[in-house]
């Protein structure tokens, strides 16, 4: 008979070995299949201060498990898995694999920010989906994100040159995502982009001469060049290295608060 | 036809009405088991008392002083009433040390008796020596230091399980006893004033800190404090293997999983049970008792505190679980029954 149930437990306590053989009689598969005890064995008081020390997450330990932020959710009313007060629970007792398990979803979190017009202790669970979806980042459970790897680059030409160069933020970060440009260009978000910059019911009208003049030319020329020369802002100096240091300190600052 | 009052206990509830017979210039006479007035908090040394925040040896002593200090009260302790006879208006009560008195009214103030937590084996209290009541966490806040009994050490995590002897019809309890849960969200905060390091978890069902009790208590204790709550009705208080934590088993309602959390020290938050000696009181002074065992009281609204019986009043915590504000305004509720009915009688023409 077919066990239905197993569907309700999670996989990773659902152990059943391949191969085994015990006392000569074969009980491989399904047949030797064991459930690890769902029992919670201790707390992490140090969680909470971790995610507390998060931009957003300086509410959390105020939750009162009531669920009216769960219950206002945009997201939980398309996956019932996604659920604020629970993380907010977990993260509270310090029950740090049970925010592993959903870092899938976690970040899914579309910051409409019901949850925080119907939360009656100002949790802000908002704030703290944001700060769990940045623990589970720094803590490399997840990849980062591309919002994440946007802000690098952008800081990083920042930092070094006191100025971005546009194109080269694209690439680098087209580089760093993974995702492919013509691809984007034909179908994504980039094609769309590309085609509001440029005239193109002109072309469509065959009026060939005012499409070319109205084309963008001379700003990516510059781009261009500015991607191969890399110009910094005059007398920026020692300017960066004082400013990462300055942020650093902060990080730490609001790290040791917890 | 007299016009002394007599008054059964002597806690926050009798020492309100005693002092509200004396302040009218009526006479009070004031008996009271146990060897000195002031009831529960001063015989079980309650620590800092909610919602004043002051110490209770301050707060109800003075309430002790104004009364004993007063000419219109006489009082016995260590003392019992054995008999009573006669009508509202006309009573004659026989002490246990010998003594008559002669009363027109009786004022019951004879509060409650805590819940022994021995009654809930399976909670550990009595097999372990790390498993406590919130009266021993009370006197531990008093004398200023947190330790486990059994070795002394300083606790690094404390849980707190709530309802113990309350709200449970497996042993015949089925009230709420009011105010367990502020005292407790209190507690938490003292432990943690006393012992910064010390991390402590409340076990509920529900947190039921009432009226302005939610912020001050609960709100401070879990924002300001740290305490941590958690929704589980514990099944099982077990040694950890280490023959030293103990081990709190039950189930996590809000994760739907059982839990096995090591502790190095567990507080019963126990309740309020109807007076031990309740059956002797209803006895000896004709009085009902209401289902739970608490004293009974007859009709409320124009006979206000008025008990089963006519010239005896009953309120505080005789009645049912209350907090010392409460039992405070029964006193003084009570008190003015009593110097009322004594001045319609002798107004009749005899
Ligand atoms: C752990 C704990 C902490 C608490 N902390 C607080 C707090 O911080 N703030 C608060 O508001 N409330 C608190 N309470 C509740 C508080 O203890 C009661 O509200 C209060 O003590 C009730 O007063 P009472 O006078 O009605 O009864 P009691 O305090 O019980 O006094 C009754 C008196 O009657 C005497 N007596 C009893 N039977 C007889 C008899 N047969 N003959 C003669 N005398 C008799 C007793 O010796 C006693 O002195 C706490 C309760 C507990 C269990
Ligand atoms: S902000 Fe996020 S968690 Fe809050 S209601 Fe919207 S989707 Fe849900
Ligand atoms: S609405 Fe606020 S208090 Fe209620 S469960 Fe959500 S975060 Fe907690
Ligand atoms: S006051 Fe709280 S701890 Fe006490 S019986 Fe009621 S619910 Fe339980």
């Amino acid at each position: 008979m077919p066990i239905h149930e197993k569907s309700l437990i999670d996989p990773d306590r659902l152990l059943s070995a391949e191969k085994l053989v015990i006392d000569g009689i074969d009980v491989s598969g399904h047949w030797n299949t064991t459930i690890l005890p769902r029992t919670v064995p201790d707390y992490d008081p140090e969680f909470q201060k971790k995610i507390r020390a998060l931009p957003g997450g300086e509410n959390v330990h105020r939750c009162w498990q009531c669920g009216s932020c769960t219950n206002a959710c945009t997201m939980y009313a398309i996956n019932t898995d996604f659920n604020p007060r629970y993380w907010i629970y977990c993260t509270n007792l310090g029950l740090t694999s049970e925010i592993v398990k959903d870092k899938d979803i976690i970040w899914q979190c579309v910051s409409c920010n019901k949850c925080t017009n119907i939360c009656p202790k100002d949790v802000r669970p908002e704030g703290v989906m944001k700060a769990l979806a940045h623990w589970l980042e720094e803590e490399g459970h997840t990849t980062r994100s591309n919002p994440t790897l946007f802000d690098e680059e952008f800081t990083r030409q920042c930092l070094e040159r006191g100025r971005i160069e546009d194109s080269e933020v694209m690439f680098n970060f087209f580089k760093k995502t993974g995702e492919d440009a013509i691809e984007l260009m034909k179908k994504g978000w980039l094609g769309v982009f590309i085609a509001r910059m440029n005239n193109l019911p002109l072309l469509r009208e065959k009026r060939i001469l005012p499409f070319i003049a109205r084309l963008p030319i001379v700003g990516p020329l510059k781009m261009g060049w500015a991607m191969l020369f890399k110009p910094r802002t005059r007398s920026w100096g020692r300017t960066g290295e004082v400013l990462r240091a300055y942020v650093d300190e902060q990080k730490r600052k609001a790290q040791a608060h917890g | 036809m007299d016009d002394t009052i007599l008054i059964v206990g002597g806690g926050p509830t009798g020492l309100a009405a005693a002092h509200g017979v004396a302040s009218v210039g009526r006479k009070a006479v004031l008996v009271d088991k146990a060897d000195r007035l002031g009831g529960a908090p001063i015989l079980s040394g309650y620590a800092k008392l909610v919602p004043s925040g002051e110490w209770a040896k301050d707060a109800i002593g003075r309430m002790v002083t104004r009364v004993a200090s007063h000419p219109n009260v006489g009082v016995h302790t260590s003392t019992k009433v054995t008999a009573l006879e006669g009508e509202a208006g006309d009573f004659r009560a026989t002490l246990s040390n010998g003594e008559t008195v002669a009363a027109g009214a009786v004022i019951l103030a004879t509060g409650f008796t805590h819940f022994d937590a021995i009654n809930k084996p399976e909670w550990g209290f009595g097999s372990f020596p790390d498993v406590v009541t919130t009266t021993q966490v009370e006197q531990m806040v008093g004398a200023g230091k947190i330790a486990c009994p059994s070795d002394g050490r300083t606790p690094e995590r404390v849980a707190i399980l709530l309802c113990v002897g309350s709200r449970d019809r497996q042993i015949g309890r089925e009230w709420c006893s009011k105010i367990c849960c502020t005292v407790s969200t209190n507690l938490a905060m003292e432990i943690k004033e006393l012992s910064p390091e010390t991390d402590v978890y409340i076990y509920y069902m529900d947190i039921r800190t009432f009226g302005l009790y939610e912020d001050k208590f609960y709100w401070t204790s879990q924002e300001e404090f740290g305490t941590k709550f958690v929704k589980a009705r514990i099944a099982e208080v077990t040694i950890a293997p280490d023959g030293k934590r103990l081990l709190v088993k039950g189930e996590d309602t809000l994760v739907k999983r059982p839990i096995v959390i090591p502790f190095d020290l567990v507080v019963h938050a126990i309740g309020m049970d109807p007076n031990e000696d309740n059956p002797e009181i209803a006895r000896v002074f004709g009085v009902g008792l209401e289902k739970h065992g608490f004293l009974e009281r007859g009709e409320h609204y124009t006979s206000t505190f008025g008990s089963t019986r006519p010239g005896i009043y009953v309120g505080g915590s005789a009645l049912a679980p209350e907090d010392i504000d409460s039992c405070i305004a029964h006193g003084l509720a009570m008190a003015m029954r009593a110097v009322g009915e004594l001045q319609a009688r002798s107004a009749q023409p005899a």
